[in-house]
C-alpha cells in the first residue's frame, strides 16, 4: 500500500520535471530553427513584423550571395584544411608520446608527464600576445600554418590516448620484441590498431574544437584569403549590409558540417567527453 | 655493460617518441608563458622594449575599464557556472534512467548549440535581439515592455549575455552528467527504493553525491571557459554600452590588437594564467591520485 502511494507520488514529480525538460529542449533548438528558416527568406521577409514563422517562399539566393560576394569557398577550404591538418598532426604527435609514457621506460618520464598534464587546463588564449609574436617571428601571420601548430602543442591527446594504451597488456609488446620487431613497428603495426576507438574519439573532438575555434584564427588570419569560415562569417556581422537573411545563410554554412558530424558520430562525443571527466 | 647499453637505447627510444610533442609543447606553450611574464614587465613600443617592473600591473588596477572587466568576468563566472550546474543536474537526474532513445534526444537537443559553436549562436542571438527587426524585441513590444533594446541597456545586457552563454553551453555539462549517472550502480537505488525512499530523496541523497567528481570537473572546466569569454561579447555587444559588458579576455584582445598596448595585454594574460593555474590544482590533484 505504502509502496504504491510512494510510487505514484514519485512519478508525478518525475513527469512534471520531464515535461519542463522537454519544453526547454525544444525551446533551446528554436534559435537554430530561426537561423535556418531566416536564411531561406528574402531580405524584406526576414525583417517583417509580425514574422513569418514558416518561410512563405524558399529561396537559396542568400547562399548564392554568400559564395559569390564573399570568398566563402576559400574560407570553407581554409577551415577544412586547418581542422584536418591540426587533427592529423595531433593524432600522430600525441599517439607517439602517449605510447612512450604508457609503455616505454626512460629517465624523467613521470616529471615530463606531470608537466604535460598540468598544462591541460590552461587556455592558449591567455598567452595570445607572446604566441602571436612567435608566429610573427616564424613568418606565419596570415598563414594557415600559424593557425595549425599551436593547436598541436596541447597535451589533451596525450592524456586521452594514454588511458587507451594503459589498458593494453605489456605482454603484447614483449612478444613483438622477442620476435625481433623494432619499437616503431610494434607501435604502428601492433599497438596502434588496438587503440582505434581512442583515436576516433580524439579525431572527432579535436576536429570540432579547431573548426569552432575563433579568437586565435581571428588574430592569425587577417588577410581575406587566410580567413577561416568562423572568422569570415563573423565578419559578415560587422558588414554594413542590413540583410540579416544573408548573414544567417553564412552562419548556416558554418553550422551544417558540425551538425552532420554530431548526427553521425554522436557516440564519440558521449564517450570522448566522458573519458576526460572520468579520469579527473 | 650490456644492461647499460640496453637501458640507454630504451631511454633514447622514449625521448624520440615524445620529441615531436615535447618540441611543440616547449615552443607554443612553455615559452609563451615565460615570454608573457617577461613582456608584462616591459613597456613595449613596436620593437622598442623598456623594463618598467610592475608598472603595467599598477596601471591596470587604476584603469576603470580593467576593474569593470574584472567585475563583469567574476559576475559571469558565478552566474553562468551556477546556472549550468543546477540546470544540468536537474535535466540529467530526471532523464538518465529513461529509455535510450529519449535520453539521446534530450542530450542531442541540448548539445547541438554547443556543436554549432558560440560564433554561430552569437550571430543568431544578435539577430533575435536586434532592436530594429529582431524577434525578441518584437515580442517584448507586444507585451508592452518599456525597454526593448536589451543589449543597449546597461541594466539588461549582463543578464542577457549570461542567459545566451548558459543556454548555448549547458549541453556539455548535461552530456557529462548523464554519462556519469548511467555509471552509478543500480543496486544503490534499488536498496533505497526498498526502504521506501522517494525519487527526489534518492537523487539528493545518493545520485548527486555519487557524481561529485563530475560536478567538480564541470565547475572547473566551466569557470575556465567563462573566464576567457570573448566571442559572445565581440559579436553581441562589442563590450558596450559604454564598457558595461566588457570582460578580461575582451580587454586583453583590445589592448593587444587594437590599442597596441602589448605590455598591458601581457599583464592581463599573466593574471588570467595565474587564476587558471590555481583553479586547476584540485582537478590535477584528483588526476594524479588516480594514476
Amino acid at each position: 500500500m505504502l509502496k504504491n502511494k510512494n510510487k505514484r507520488k514519485r512519478e508525478t514529480v518525475d513527469v512534471v520535471a520531464n515535461v519542463i525538460i522537454l519544453f526547454f529542449a525544444i525551446l533551446n533548438l528554436f534559435p537554430l530553427y530561426w537561423l535556418f528558416t531566416s536564411s531561406l527568406k528574402n531580405s524584406s521577409d526576414v525583417i517583417k513584423m509580425p514574422p513569418d514563422w514558416f518561410p512563405k517562399t524558399i529561396s537559396f539566393n542568400n547562399y548564392v550571395d554568400v559564395f559569390q560576394n564573399q570568398p566563402a569557398l576559400r574560407w570553407t577550404f581554409n577551415s577544412i584544411f586547418v581542422s584536418l591538418i591540426s587533427t592529423i598532426a595531433v593524432i600522430v604527435v600525441s599517439s607517439l608520446a602517449a605510447y612512450a609514457f604508457s609503455k616505454l621506460q626512460f629517465k624523467g618520464k613521470n616529471v615530463i608527464y606531470i608537466i604535460f598534464i598540468s598544462s591541460l587546463m590552461i587556455p592558449k588564449e591567455v598567452m595570445i600576445v607572446p604566441l602571436f609574436r612567435i608566429i610573427q617571428d616564424l613568418g606565419m601571420v596570415n598563414s594557415l600554418n600559424g593557425m595549425i601548430w599551436p593547436n598541436v602543442a596541447t597535451a589533451f591527446g596525450v592524456f586521452l590516448l594514454k588511458g587507451f594504451f594503459d589498458s593494453i597488456p605489456d605482454s603484447l609488446r614483449e612478444a613483438a620484441r622477442i620476435d625481433g620487431a623494432g619499437e616503431l613497428y610494434t607501435f604502428y603495426k601492433i599497438i596502434l590498431p588496438i587503440v582505434k576507438p581512442g583515436i576516433g574519439a580524439l579525431f572527432i573532438l579535436n576536429f570540432v574544437q579547431v573548426w569552432n575555434d575563433y579568437l586565435w584564427q581571428l588574430v592569425v588570419g587577417q588577410s581575406e584569403e587566410s580567413k577561416t569560415l568562423m572568422v569570415g562569417i563573423a565578419s559578415l556581422m560587422q558588414d554594413l549590409n542590413p540583410n540579416f537573411a544573408y548573414k544567417m545563410a553564412g552562419a548556416t554554412v558554418a553550422a551544417v558540417p558540425m551538425l552532420l558530424i554530431f548526427i553521425f558520430f554522436q557516440k564519440y562525443f558521449t564517450k570522448g567527453l566522458a573519458i576526460g571527466a572520468e579520469k579527473g | 655493460m650490456n644492461f647499460n647499453k640496453h637501458a640507454l637505447k630504451e631511454n633514447l627510444t622514449g625521448y624520440l617518441f615524445i620529441a615531436p610533442q615535447l618540441i611543440l609543447f616547449l615552443v607554443f606553450l612553455v615559452y609563451p608563458i615565460i615570454e608573457g611574464i617577461r613582456l608584462s614587465l616591459y613597456r613595449i613600443n613596436y620593437t622598442n622594449e623598456v623594463f618598467v617592473g610592475f608598472e603595467n600591473y599598477q596601471k591596470l588596477f587604476l584603469n576603470p575599464v580593467f576593474v569593470k572587466s574584472t567585475i563583469n568576468t567574476v559576475v559571469f563566472v558565478i552566474f553562468i557556472v551556477a546556472l549550468t550546474v543546477i540546470f544540468a543536474l536537474f535535466v540529467s537526474a530526471a532523464v538518465f534512467d529513461k529509455n535510450a532513445k529519449y535520453v539521446s534526444f534530450i542530450r542531442g537537443s541540448y548539445y547541438i548549440p554547443v556543436m554549432v559553436s558560440m560564433v554561430v549562436m552569437s550571430m543568431v542571438w544578435s539577430f533575435l535581439l536586434n532592436p530594429a527587426n529582431g524577434l525578441i524585441p518584437y515580442i517584448a513590444k507586444q507585451m508592452e515592455m518599456s525597454s526593448i533594446n536589451f543589449l543597449g541597456n546597461p541594466k539588461t545586457v549582463l543578464p542577457v549575455i549570461i542567459f545566451v552563454t548558459f543556454a548555448t553551453n549547458v549541453g556539455q555539462a548535461i552530456i557529462l552528467y548523464i554519462a556519469s549517472m548511467i555509471g552509478v550502480p543500480k543496486d544503490l537505488f534499488e536498496a533505497a527504493e526498498v526502504d521506501g525512499a522517494s525519487r527526489t530523496t534518492i537523487i539528493f541523497k545518493i545520485l548527486i553525491p555519487m557524481v561529485k567528481p563530475t560536478t567538480i570537473y564541470i565547475i572547473i572546466m566551466n569557470i575556465i571557459a567563462v573566464l576567457k569569454i570573448f566571442v559572445v561579447i565581440q559579436l553581441l555587444t562589442g563590450g558596450g554600452p559604454n564598457n558595461a559588458s566588457t570582460t578580461l579576455m575582451y580587454f586583453l584582445y583590445n589592448n593587444a590588437f587594437k590599442f597596441n598596448q602589448l605590455g598591458i595585454a601581457s599583464a592581463v594574460g599573466v593574471i588570467m594564467f595565474l587564476i587558471t593555474l590555481v583553479l586547476s590544482i584540485p582537478q590535477l590533484r584528483a588526476m594524479f591520485k588516480k594514476d
